[in-house]
């Protein structure tokens, strides 16, 4: 990234975004001149609407929310984008595995409607609010979240798939196999 | 008596008042691909629009999980058919970048040129498909026929005609066979002339402008507010090309604009991607003038392990924003991947921009924003 005049470098965006957002953000972090802010999941309509309506890093633009599931516990991160310059930011909410809830921002920005949707697909996360919160790639009557790590338990290890260990059905008394009468 | 009967009753003229449903899609044509767009029609006027997705789910992000960060490069192309190098060059940049290595020249060099070459062969279907929907057959066959030769000179780069499976890790998969450029040279000569042609047949049209003049019009709050990025965004005058912005790869060192609209309208996303043809024409060009000698990959294990951490990484592909999202753990295969493609948030945008039109501008507002279903439904 060349900085380049008039934009903002990644440490003057943290800095404002330290002061913009105060204690709602419980970390920010830079990582390859990405800004990384930590919320926590009740704070984050508010600290969305600051980074949105701020002059400054003005997030209008919503690139995608990413469901993440890392066994303990899962994240959602939203990737921002002010049009003005060029820093993206990452608000990123950890949530509880057991219970993954977090409010819905897709009433600040209208994109994010549709990735909250896939993220529910995908990982099961809820969020509150949500207008219209179903699943959006896979089928509606699936029963799983397919993205999760434990989302299938009956799956074995794959050098294990060989056709020896899956089982057939039996065949019936008197009833030969097609390739015996040929 | 309730309205209905009111109206329809003995010795009134039968007709019936409540909306139809109707399926456009999944196999319907002019949705390309398998959308499918359910219609809820007053007469000929679309009420309301809702997008289904899904049809041509593959769990790619899932796939990922099981692959070796090698295995999984052959499927990338696999995910937006008509311009494979973007999501290649995205996938493999996060890697570079979290495993810090720095990419030769010449390969860099090359990735712009094969992808630039790509971008013109998009918007060329892009346009064709647009022109198909709208009831214009010509324009379609004009562009295939032309498409054909950058087709020929990407297979003789890449062995393959669209899944083509260059890019690597540290460089490319091979370097530039010896006659390719002054194949190229010569197709970069000759393009802009059949461009005017286009234009003459399509932009002067008289049918063509007064379908699309102010029809669909994305305001710009609206194409930030829906996350558009690509020609969509441009066309509605947001001046934001990650190619410029944020400079990746050797793309500081081209001189080139990025066109922009002032409406909004289909016919502004349609003159986007025809100036975009002849910006790509330019930098193709400077690149081989540019070209220099040395390696074109580095010698890296096939097993890559790169170090944990996450990483988001975009390019600027036909189409728009194309990011990955890239998990490690340290681990042969990625922990996660997440594909983010800008279709997707330009089919969200559906239901707003064609709830009220006919179905014959709602056909023409789709068209015009050059969906392409293999990266949304991953």
């Amino acid at each position: 990234m060349t900085p380049d005049s008039g934009k903002l470098t990644s440490q003057q965006a943290l800095e404002h975004a330290r002061d913009l957002l105060g204690k709602i953000a419980r970390d920010l972090t830079i990582s390859e001149w990405h800004l990384v802010i930590d919320v926590r999941g009740d704070d984050l309509p508010e600290a969305a609407l600051r980074l949105r309506d701020d002059k400054k890093l003005s997030c209008k633009y919503i690139s995608s929310i990413i469901g993440v599931d890392y066994v303990d516990w899962m994240e959602t991160l939203y990737l921002l984008r002010s049009q003005d310059h060029s820093v993206p930011i990452r608000l990123r909410v950890r949530l509880d595995r057991e219970k993954p809830e977090v409010p819905s921002v897709a009433y600040i920005w209208s994109g994010a409607n549709w990735h909250e949707r896939e993220a529910y697909d995908f990982f099961g996360i809820k969020f509150l609010g949500h207008p219209d919160l179903r699943r959006i790639l896979t089928r509606e009557d699936y029963d799983t979240h397919p993205m999760k790590k434990d989302a299938w338990p009956h799956r074995v290890r794959r050098t294990e798939w060989r056709w020896e260990n899956i089982e057939r059905p039996r065949r019936l008394p008197g009833e030969t196999d097609r390739r015996d009468r040929s | 008596m309730s309205v209905t009967d009111e109206l329809t009753g003995p010795g009134k003229p039968s007709f019936h008042l409540e909306e139809m449903v109707l399926n456009m899609g999944p196999q319907h044509p002019s949705t390309h691909g398998v959308l499918r767009l359910v219609l809820h029609l007053d007469g000929e006027l679309a009420v309301s629009v809702e997008p289904v997705l899904g049809y041509l789910h593959r769990g790619f992000e899932k796939l990922a999980e099981n692959r070796t960060y090698l295995q999984y490069l052959a499927m990338l192309s696999r995910l937006d058919y008509l311009s494979g190098t973007f999501m290649e060059w995205s996938y493999v940049r996060s890697i570079e970048t979290l495993m810090n290595i720095e990419v030769p020249k010449r390969a860099e060099y090359i990735r712009v040129i094969v992808s630039e070459l790509n971008r013109i062969i998009s918007h060329e279907v892009a346009i064709g498909d647009f022109m198909l929907n709208l009831g214009a057959v010509t324009p379609f066959f004009w562009v295939f026929r032309d498409r054909e030769d950058v087709m020929d000179l990407l297979e003789m780069v890449t062995g393959q005609r669209m899944m083509y499976n260059y890019m690597r890790v540290g460089g490319v998969r091979w370097d530039l066979p010896e006659d390719f450029e002054a194949g190229c040279r010569k197709f970069l000569k000759e393009y802009p002339a059949k461009i005017d042609d286009y234009e003459q047949l399509i932009t002067d049209n008289e049918i063509f402008i007064s379908r699309t003049l102010g029809m669909g019009i994305i305001k710009p709050y609206e194409a930030l507010d829906y996350g558009l990025s690509g020609p969509n965004a441009r066309a509605s005058g947001i001046d934001w090309d990650l190619r410029r912005e944020v400079g990746y790869s050797v793309y500081p060192e081209f001189d080139f604009k990025v066109p922009l609209g002032q409406h909004g309208d289909c016919f502004d996303r349609y003159k986007c991607r025809i100036e975009e043809m002849r910006e790509s024409v330019k930098i193709v060009e400077q690149a081989l003038d540019a070209l220099c000698g040395g390696p074109v990959n580095l010698k890296l294990p096939p097993m890559l392990r790169p170090p944990a951490g996450d990483i988001y990484r975009a390019v600027e592909s036909p189409r728009g924003e194309y990011g990955v999202y890239l998990v490690s753990n340290g681990d042969l295969r990625p922990w996660r991947l997440k594909l983010r493609d800008p279709t997707f948030s330009a089919i969200s945008m559906i239901p707003k921009l064609t709830a009220g039109n006919k179905i014959a501008d709602l056909v023409a507002i789709v068209g015009s924003l050059d969906l392409l279903m293999g990266g949304v439904d991953r």
